[in-house]
Parts: C-alpha cells; structure tokens; sequence
C-alpha cells in the first residue's frame, strides 16, 4: 500500500469541501467586534512611558534641538534628539519625549526647544520645477526613470489615426489612513533582551533593526503583532516611530508605548504617490487603438514615487512612454495597495474612454476589442449584465446633461500578479492528547484574514470544525513568514499551512494504523470523527491514543500549491445632480477572479473593501499644503476626508468562478486599480463632463457643466 | 491641551460671576458640550486658564413649544431638538438643520448655544502654525490661499464662513436670543448677535462681551400657511460642514407667496440674509421661471476667491431646490 505521504498534498475540487471554498466568518471577528481584541495600542506593562515625537511644522530648515526645558517638566522621564541639522520634509521627527502620561508626554513635547533657520522649499510641482527651485535631492528635483518604445513610429502612428486624443490626468498624494497609527510598544527594561509589540505588515523584518537601535542581539528581540489596525503597504519597517520608540525605551531602561496622534500620521506615515500623465492616443476607424504617447511624472515627495507602466493592460499598435519623478519637500511615498496601478488606470481608462467616444464606440465592445485576454472579456460581460449596460440608454455617446438629474455608466479593468514568494513561510500544526489542534506561523493578519486560513486550512484537512483549530500568527517565535504585502500573503503562506496539515493528517493516519492494526489508506477524518478500518473513533478518543507530547506536522511552502496572475472588472453607476454637481455613487460591481477562493465570505470583503477606498480616492481624498506656509492642513480627519457610511453605494461582489484554477492567489489589490476610473467615466458617461483630475469633487463638476453649457471643454 | 482650571457653578449667576472674572491675560471661556470648545483645546487655538463648565446649572435645557412660539434652551442638545416632534411640524427647518450636523455622536452631545457659538472651520484658522487674522495675526492666509470652503459673500478682511448649521436656519424663522451677563439681560435679533469681520472685532463673530452667555433661543410660531427648510450641501454626506446650505421660510396663500425668509450658510462670515430676494418672491406664484430669478438675485453680490467660484452656482442651485421642496 503506497504510503499517502509521497502523494503530496493537493487542493480539493472547490464542490468537496467542507470549509474551504464557503463563507467562513472571520475566526476574530468576535474579538474584533467587542473591543476585546488586544492591538499594540492596547497594550499596558507595568511602569510603560508613553512617548510623543517634535516635528519641524517647516518643510526645509536647519534645526537645532533643545530638549532641556522638556526634560524639567514632571513626568517627563527621557527625551532624545532625532534628527539635528537640514530637515527635508513637511513634518520631519527631529526629537521625542517619553512621559508617565500621554498628556505629560504632550506637554514635554511642547516644551523641546527648536532654533529652526527656515530654507526655502519646493513642496509642489510648480514649486519644484520652478527655475530657481531649491534642489530637494542632490541629483535634482526632476529625474528620468525609464523610457520605452519608439516615438517616431508613434507619431506616424498617430497621423494615420481615425481619431486622436490629447489629455492630461492627474491624482493627488492619497493617504493610507490606516484605523491604527504607526509605532509599536518597545519593552525593553535593560540587559539584551527586548520585545516589540509592533503595528506592522513585517513581524520579522522589524526585529534587526530593533536590535541595532537597542545595541543587543537580534535573536534577543521578540516581536509580537497579535492583531493590527491596517497597513495597506505603509508598515514594512520598523520605521521612524518603531526607531524612535526603541530610542527612548534604552534611554530609560522602561517600556515606551509610541503609536503616534493622526496629525503625525499624516505627515510620517507615507502615501500613495500623486501623478500627473499626460496622454495622447490614437484609434482607427474600426476602433483599435493604434498609438500611444505618454509622460508621466510622479510624485513621491522625496521618494521616487510610482505610475505603472503604460500601456496599461490594453493592447496598442504603438507605444512611447516615459516616466520621471518630481521630487518635493514631503514625506516620502511609500508601497500603497497596488502601488502605481490606480494612477495608471485612472488615466488610461479615461483615455480609453474618451477615445471610445470620439470614435463613437460601445463602451464595453470597445474595451474587449483592445484586451488581448479573454478573460477580460468575459468579466467585462458579466459586471455590465450586472450594472445594466445592456438597457441603458447612453452606450456610445454621453447624456446631454438636460434635466436636474443624469445617470452614467462607468468602466475599468484590473491586473495582478498574487502569487507567492519561495520558501518564505512555514508552518506548524499540534494535535494534542486532549484533542487540541493548533496551527501555527508567524505571518500578520493585517485584516485580510489570515488567521481564519490558517485555522481552516486544517481543519478542513482533519474534517473538524473551523472552531476546532486555534491559529497562532504574529509572533517572530513561530514559524517563518514574508510581509504581507504585494498581496503575496497568500500563495506564500497557503501552501505551507496546506502541506503542514497533509503531514499532520498522514501521521496520525499512520499513527492510528499501527495503533489500531489497521491498513494507513483506511483512516480518513471527516466530520469530527476518525473512521479506520471497521472502528470509528471520536476525535478526541482517535487523540488519546496519542503520546504526551502529541502530534507536530511542519509544512513547507509548495508551489504547485499556489498560483498567479488575476484579472478583474469592475463598473460603477452615478447619479449627477445637475444643479449641485452632487455625484452620488449608486452602485459598483466588481468581479474577480483568484483561483481557488479560500474563504468567499473574506474575499468578497476585500473586494468590497477596494471599492470603498476606490470610491474614497475618486471622490473625496486630497492632501492640502499650502506652497507659501509649507504647511500640511489636511493632518485631520476633517480636512482629509474619506468616505463613511452614507457614501456607500449598493456593492455587488462577484467571485468569479469561471476561473478554474485549483490553487489560491493573492487578490486584493487588484479589486482597488480600476474604480476610481469606473467613477470617472461614469460621469462622463451621465452629463457629458470629463473629469481628469481627481478627486471627482461638486467643484469640478459644477466647472465642468458650466464649461460644457459655454461650448468649452475643461482642460 | 494645556492644563487649565474648571469649575461647575450650579447657577447662572455664579456662572457669569465666573466668566466675568477673565479679561486681560487671563482667559476663561464657559463649556458646553464641548464638541467645538475641546478641540479648540486640543489644538492649542484657546488655552483657557479657567474652564466655566453650564451643565450643572438647571433650567438651560429645555425644548419646549406652544401656540405661541418655540424656546429653546442653550444647553438642549442638538439630538433632542432635531428629535422634538413640536420641532419638526411647526419649524422644519430648524429641526433638518440640528439633524444635519456631524454625526449622531456629535449631535448627542452638542447644545443649541454652543452651536451658535461655534469658532470657524477655515483649515488656516484651524493649524496652530499658520498665525491668520482670526487668531491675531496680520493676514488672512486664506484670501489668496487654499480657499475653496471660504466666503463668497461678505468677505474682508478674514475669509471665513461662519460653521453653524442652526444659525441659518434660526434667522429664517426670525429668532430672537435672550442673554445674560454681568449687565443683567437682554434679547437680542439672532441676525443681528452676528458681526461680518468688517465690523466687529476681527478675532470674534459674534457681538457677545466676556461673560455673556445665551441662555434661551425664542422663536415665534410661524403664520398660517408658512412652512420651512434647511437644505445643507456637504462633501461628504456626515461628518462634514456646509460648503454652502439655504434655510427658507416660505408662505404661500392663494397661489401667490406672502412670506419669505432666505438664510444662507457656508457662504458668508455671518449667516447671510437675503432680504432683496424675499421681497422679490412676495406677491408672486411660485414657478420656475420666478426661482431661477430668485436664484440669481440672492448670489447677485457674491465675489468668489480663486477656488470657491463653484459656490456661485451651487448656492443657486440649493435655493431653486429649497423654492421648489415648498410650493
Ligand atoms: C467632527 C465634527 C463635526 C461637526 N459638524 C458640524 C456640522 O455639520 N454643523 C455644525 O453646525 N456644527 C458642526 N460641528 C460643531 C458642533 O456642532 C458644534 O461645535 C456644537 O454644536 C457646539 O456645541 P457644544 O455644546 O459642544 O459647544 P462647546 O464646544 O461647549 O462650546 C463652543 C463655544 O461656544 C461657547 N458657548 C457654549 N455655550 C454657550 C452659551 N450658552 N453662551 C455663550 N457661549 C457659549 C463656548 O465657550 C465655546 O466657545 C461639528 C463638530 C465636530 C467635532
């Protein structure tokens, strides 16, 4: 009889599972709910600091720190010099305070001394290219990233064209507005051990670059992310915050709580970059898209920032594209859900659709006619079925924008990659005498729902309910595991948690056989009991024959177990107040594929998730800094607004289970590229206005009416 | 927020022995809810000596309504008035407009009185760095600046749109406000406790002295076949203030209007009477033709900064809608 171990695990055919491939509630999800979920900013230790960061309110200056009159204040106990000397951003953490309260914390804060010797600064475009402009990186405030393609064969290209489209789109600087600061709790009391109860997407990335701030070894340093309020790519390091944190905890030898206020936030805590793009592309007469010229400039602050590469997803006969960063005196953007990919598509799917127009094209046929995939053009179908594009009346030419009210809809496709990284996530499965089963990896639930996998995975392996299993993460003494980021989670960690039950199935079969002198083929679990041979065993009567120390299954990660590569459709229906420019989002439908779907209660959350912050970003999100006074004034959730509840329209999740893939991928920062063009042209498609410029504010669409009432077209 | 003293007088009189006490140096501001005052705190735009807290003083609280007319306490939260059912028949307006403000948080704990006395939004005046008119300084950084939310009406030298979302709706319906200081009592026309920054003290919107506090909104019952609303146009649908909103008070007998009170918000340093286009709508039969005359009569001296030209339209575009929710 050959052994099942040399099988290998194998994913299921989706109709026969018991967990998997459901809706599975998510295993914290009560926790959550009730306030009982403990995150880093829940945690209390005996004799704890709390600490507070000074941050220069000038965008580039020459600062001096004076923590003396912090230090004389009572219940400061520590304060510390950050940064000393040229600061280079809007908001740059030059010294903290560590207090016995967070109001003291404050105060000492307050009272740190800063001699700030103001140097002009560059803190937008124009400011940056401007002939005189300060130079905000030594090689300047404008650089080249990449060229592509051939721009005279897209001129000619161009020329030949049955119609041509020139246009600049444009995003702002977008927040990742995480419900959770950044920071983290550093315990270290003296000697060389430590440990980090952290806000991040990298629970063992964060542990060196403790150790190196608090001088000790790095195995020395534990780390601990039980539950975590969001990172969306902002928290792959232990970053200025966790640093700080550390700082403050060696200089006082007591646990320092910093997990920093919202204004700080907004002014350390990363971005999306904004971009500009200006597009020209071209269309034959039987609606192909022939050529495309396109420059982009991104701004990332002092970072680089990111535009994906254009064309994006759509096929086009010629292509020239290049891409530069225009540096500023701001906070560095950072990875956010899909870097580059929503500024590409708002720009290229708003071409798309103005070229479908000058063309006079059918929205959705056109898009299928430039898709190469497939795929696209069955998801295109679906989601415009389900939105109700085949009866709508405005299908190639916008409405007239007449009456008070118009109604327009909008498209957008997606693409990701979703698949796992090697070797880079293991994974422990116990089952104890008393029936206990815990499954175990170090890996961070950032909301996604990893810790509900982790527990299903198995239990589905074991036939037990998903209650059954307890899941172990966030924690650096549990098994390996990457970041959580590029949506790689999941085909990293899947398949090690897959193999680690396998293992553990086949060894307790194999147990049970020897034990009950029965062929190892015939033990199955199903069910909550063990059938083997004739008997049938209870699971917790099949775990007493267990030794003391139980049963331990490691799993490593396999790659026939994962795969990747998704696509995603999504379409949005408006309603235009013609008199207010109101834009009432009023429903968006998204299908999307992943291969298997782990849990489809989880999945169809992220997708709705991505609409919402899709939404979020078209119509209302925009960073203020005034280019005079330097400052930030959107450091506040007033000011920087981002969608509640009653912006929220009706949400038509579809999982698309034409995708037959048997292996889980990684999916949810494909579901947040395209809405916020699916927005764009929905208003277009309503009343005739383009809007290019996000966000899709009453402003804009009230210019725009009254542009398009003169005959004009807002530029 | 920087550590300050509070005390809870239990009358009115001690409460404004109290205020009365601040002046020069020393400021001491009374509390009320707290939904505007806290924050300011918070942001080090007031640090307060003292803190008078009014919530344990009896008899501010009250909603009450009769044939005569409608007074409402200082201190009754924004929730009960938009919940009084007195409220929403006989002064709609009133009533939308306590339900449209911040969330139902908010409105739980926030008072009538606080709410008129509401400082500014303006993202200048509201960042402790950016020392603007409204806080003492020399300019109003948002005349050439980040001014899509300021004043299109009434503006200079400070730019700010007054915040309240009852104050428009409270003129409308021809409310008077009693007070009480250290002088004694007096009433007052709602309309007239606002000062444009062009008149009063520049750092101040209202024509309140220290230690004066509002003790009761007044608001007479409307004649017959008057009916109201408040139509409030924000970004965002909660949590937000009003980029522009129109509270109108409209009779109309026999087919032709008699009586007409518009009051506009988020538009103007003050809420913003349009007296002209009132008299303009008397005597006529409501129709289209008539609103959109009116729309743009009510605008006709609106001078829009750089950013805020859009509430030029929008503002027409409300009080067309405002005209046609009540004929
Ligand atoms: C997130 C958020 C959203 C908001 N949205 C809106 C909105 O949409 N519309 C809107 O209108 N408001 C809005 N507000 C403001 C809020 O409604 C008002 O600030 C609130 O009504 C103030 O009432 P309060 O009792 O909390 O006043 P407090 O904060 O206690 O006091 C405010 C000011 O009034 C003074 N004051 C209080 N009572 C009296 C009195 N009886 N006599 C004289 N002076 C007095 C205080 O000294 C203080 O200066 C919002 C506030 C927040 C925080």
């Amino acid at each position: 009889m050959a052994s099942p171990r040399r099988d290998g695990p194998v994913w299921k055919p989706r109709a026969e599972n018991q967990l998997l491939a459901h809706d599975l509630p998510r295993v914290d999800g009560p926790l959550k709910v009730s306030g009982r979920a403990r995150y880093s900013h829940d945690v209390r230790l005996p004799g704890m600091l709390y600490g507070r960061l000074v941050c220069c309110p000038v965008p580039c200056a020459e600062v001096a720190v004076d923590l003396a009159g912090a230090l004389k204040l009572p219940g400061v106990e520590a304060a510390v010099v950050v940064h000393e000397g040229t600061t280079r951003t809007v908001g740059q953490v030059v010294a903290a305070v560590a207090a016995r309260t967070v109001e003291e914390a404050e105060d000492g804060a307050r009272a740190v001394r800063l001699s700030i010797e103001e140097l002009p600064w560059a803190v937008d475009r124009e400011q940056a290219l401007a002939p005189q402009a300060p130079a905000v990186t030594r090689r300047g405030n404008r650089r080249e990233r990449g060229e592509d393609g051939d721009a005279e064969a897209v001129a000619r290209a161009l020329a030949e064209s049955h119609a041509v489209v020139e246009a600049t789109y444009s995003l702002p600087v977008q927040h990742h507005v995480c419900l959770e600061t950044h920071g983290c709790v550093c315990d270290y009391r003296g000697g060389d051990e430590a440990t980090i109860y952290a806000s991040t997407q990298a629970t063992f990335g964060i542990a060196r670059d403790a150790a190196r701030v608090l001088d000790i070894p790095a195995r020395n340093v534990r780390t601990i992310v039980h539950h975590m309020g969001g990172g969306f790519g902002s928290k792959f390091s232990l970053d200025i915050h966790g640093r700080v944190a550390c700082m403050l905890s060696k200089e006082c030898s007591r646990p320092v709580h910093l997990l920093v206020d919202r204004s700080t936030e907004f002014h350390t805590g990363g971005n999306r970059s904004g971009s500009r793009q200006h597009l020209r592309g071209g269309v034959s007469a039987e609606g192909e898209l022939t050529a495309l010229e396109a420059e982009a400039e991104m701004f990332g602050g002092v970072g680089g920032g990111a535009v994906a590469r254009m064309p994006y997803i759509y096929s086009v006969g010629r292509v020239h594209a290049r891409r530069a960063s225009v540096h500023t005196h701001t906070d560095s953007s950072r990875a956010m859900r899909a870097p580059g990919h929503p500024q590409a598509s708002f720009a290229m799917e708003s071409l798309v659709d103005e070229l479908a127009t000058a063309g006079g094209f059918d929205q959705v046929e056109f898009r299928k006619r430039n898709l190469a995939d497939p795929v696209y053009h069955r998801q295109l179908d679906r989601v415009a079925l389900e939105i109700g594009w085949p009866g709508h009346p405005h299908r190639s030419a916008p409405g007239d924008a007449e009456g008070i009210e118009a109604v327009g809809i909008g498209f957008g496709v997606s693409v990701w990659g979703g698949g796992g990284s090697a070797d880079a996530c293991e994974c422990e499965v116990r089952i104890e005498r008393d029936g206990g089963v815990t499954s175990s990896m170090g890996s961070q639930d950032l909301g996604t729902g990893v810790r509900t996998y982790l527990a299903a995975i198995v239990a589905e392996e074991l036939g037990l309910e998903l209650s059954a299993v307890e899941a172990r993460l966030g924690d650096n003494r549990l098994p390996k595991a990457n970041a959580s980021g590029g949506s790689v989670t999941t085909g990293s960690a899947a398949p090690a948690i897959k193999d680690a039950a396998h293992e553990a199935r086949v060894a307790f079969a194999e147990h049970l056989a020897e034990v009950l002198g029965v062929d190892t083929g015939s033990v199955t679990f199903d069910g909550g009991v063990v059938r083997a041979g004739k008997e049938t065993l209870s699971w917790s009567a099949a775990c007493e024959t267990l030794p003391d120390e139980g049963l331990r299954a490691r799993g490593v990660w396999r790659e026939h177990l994962q795969a990747s590569g998704v696509h995603g459709a999504q379409a949005a229906r408006v309603r235009v107040d013609l008199e207010t420019g109101r834009v009432r989002v009023e429903k968006m439908v998204c299908v999307q594929d992943q291969g298997l779907p782990l849990n489809r209660l989880a999945l169809r959350s992220q997708i709705n998730g991505g609409m919402i912050q899709a939404l979020s970003y078209a119509l209302l999100e925009e960073r203020l800094i005034d280019p005079d006074l330097g400052l930030l004034l959107s450091d506040n959730l007033e000011d920087y607004k981002i969608a509640g509840s009653l912006e929220i329209p009706e949400l038509v999740a579809i999982i698309d289970d034409d995708d037959e893939r048997a292996a889980p991928i990684g999916m949810a920062e494909a579901v947040v590229i395209p809405g916020a063009a699916a927005i764009a042209n929905a208003i277009h498609n309503a009343c005739g206005v383009r809007l290019r410029h996000l966000p899709l504010t009453p402003t804009k669409v009230l210019e725009g009416l009254a542009a398009r009432a003169r005959g004009e077209e807002v530029r | 927020m920087k550590a300050f003293d509070y005390v809870e007088p239990s009358t009115l009189a001690e409460a404004v022995a109290a205020l009365a006490k601040g002046g020069g140096r020393e400021r001491i501001v009374a509390l009320a809810g707290g939904q505007d005052l806290l924050s300011e705190m918070q942001d080090h735009l007031v640090e307060p000596g003292t803190v008078v807290s009014l919530n344990r003083i009896d008899g501010l609280a009250h909603v009450r309504s009769d044939a005569g007319g409608l007074s409402v306490g200082a201190r009754a939260s924004l929730a009960e008035v938009a919940r009084d059912e007195g409220v929403r028949t006989g002064w709609t307006a009133l009533a939308e407009a306590a339900a449209s403000v911040g969330s139902p948080q908010i409105r739980s704990q926030a008072t009538v009185g606080g709410n008129l006395c509401q400082r500014p939004r303006c993202i200048y005046y509201r960042n402790e760095h950016a020392l603007c008119l409204k806080k003492g300084g020399q300019e109003c950084f948002a005349e050439g600046g980040l001014n899509h939310a300021n004043a299109i009406l009434g503006g200079g030298p400070s730019f700010i749109v007054h915040p309240s979302d009852l104050a428009p709706a409270l003129v409308a319906l021809d409310a008077t406000v009693r007070i009480t200081g250290p002088e004694g009592g007096r009433v007052e026309v709602l309309e007239g406790l606002f000062t444009l920054p062009s008149e009063g003290e520049v750092t101040r919107e209202t024509s309140l002295e220290p230690g004066e506090l509002i003790t009761s909104v007044e608001v007479p019952a409307p004649a017959a076949g008057v009916r109201s609303t408040y139509l409030k146009f924000q970004e965002r649908a909660s949590f937000d203030f009003a980029l522009s909103s129109v509270a109108l008070a409209l009779g109309v007998v026999e087919g032709r209007i008699n009586h007409a009170r518009i009051c506009l918000g988020g538009v103007a340093p003050v809420p913003w009477r349009c007296e002209r286009t009132e008299q303009l709508l008397v005597g006529e039969a409501p129709g289209e033709e008539l609103f959109a005359r009116a729309a743009l009569d009510a605008l006709e001296e609106a001078e829009p900064l750089e950013h805020n030209g859009y509430k030029v339209p929008l503002t027409q575009g409300l009080l067309r809608k405002a005209l046609r929710s009540l004929t």
